[in-house]
């Protein structure tokens, strides 16, 4: 049986120092992020090099990116919203890109480590909170007080919605990890069945159709999960910055 | 299978907080277990509505 779980598996390529006792690794993860935002820069630089009237195919992609992401921003955050352009921008396409590149065999997913999409998380619920108090100082507690509210029951709604508020982060980087972890071990436990049903011989080897066809038909899923997974935590990026701008409207 | 994870580490992830903050209040100011109680239960409600507010049955916050 092939272990599901080795893929995840983090791998310490050389040191870099030491933090009291604690040794700083760079590892399989730090490889792909740095891969990731290589890939990133290669097309967002070779994107604008040509600065041609009619685009290339590489120049294509960086305006699509570019389109989709301010669009994004406009119609969830509003105008106002697009000083945070480079901040959605770069999350949402190191998501995109490291999911994508995870999609290829024998690649590492850094999305599919709690501590990588908490820590995603956590930046964006700080500069949500830094942001709108600095913006709005004690009129950002307007977010937690609903209008129309009999004054009796304020209190209960005030709480409800705190917990609301802190929960955030949480379900923020539990469903992106969540989606890869799941998704990548599915892939994983369906490819394992075409060997060991393979092992039977020939019958073994018709029985093996089935979960061959479904992990072909998973990795179109994966796919695009993948992206979708990307797409959701940033557009819910933009909605917490949205609550930010504009609190309690 | 997106939405359905979506929807519910929305509704884990308010049971999870509230459970937190009661143990915390707990810890602190060892009421307990009645911050447990309490905050657990507010903590549920509020990952219903947040599975409310992300299904869009209801309006959210910001009217979305």
């Amino acid at each position: 049986m092939i272990d599901p779980i080795e893929q995840f598996a983090i791998k310490k390529i050389f040191t870099i120092g030491h933090i009291g006792n604690q040794e700083i690794a760079f590892t399989n993860s730090s490889a792909y992020m740095f891969g990731t935002v290589a890939l990133i820069s290669l097309l967002m630089i070779g994107g604008v090099a040509g600065k041609q009237l009619v685009p290339g195919r590489i120049q294509s992609m960086a305006e699509l990116s570019y389109e989709f992401v301010a669009n994004m921003i406009r119609s969830n955050a509003g105008r106002e919203g697009m000083k945070f352009f480079p901040f959605v921008f770069s999350i949402f396409m190191l998501l995109a890109v490291s999911n994508l590149i995870g999609i290829i065999p024998y690649t590492f997913t850094i999305a599919s480590h709690i501590i990588v999409t908490a820590a995603l998380a956590l930046l964006v619920f700080l500069t949500v909170l830094i942001y709108g108090f600095y913006k709005n100082g004690l009129k950002f507690f307007k977010l937690f007080v609903p209008s129309g509210i009999p004054i009796v029951i304020l209190p209960l709604v005030v709480a409800i919605e705190v917990i609301s508020f802190l929960s955030r982060p949480v379900s923020h980087s539990v469903r992106l990890f969540a989606n890869m972890l799941a998704g990548h071990i599915t892939l994983k436990v369906f490819a394992s069945f075409v060997t060991m049903l393979g092992a039977f011989g020939l019958v073994g080897w018709f029985g093996a159709i089935l979960p061959l066809a479904l992990v072909i038909a998973l990795t179109a899923l994966e796919l695009l999960v993948a992206f979708l997974q990307a797409y959701v935590f940033a557009i819910l990026t933009c909605i917490y910055i949205n609550d930010a701008i504009h609190p309690g409207h | 299978m997106a939405r359905g994870l979506r929807l519910s580490s929305e509704l884990i992830a308010g049971v999870l907080v509230g459970a937190v903050i009661g143990w915390g209040i707990d810890r602190l100011l060892s009421t307990s277990p009645f911050g447990l109680i309490v905050f657990f239960l507010l903590g549920f409600v509020a990952g219903v509505v947040n599975v409310v507010r992300s299904a869009g049955v209801a309006p959210g916050r910001t009217g979305r």
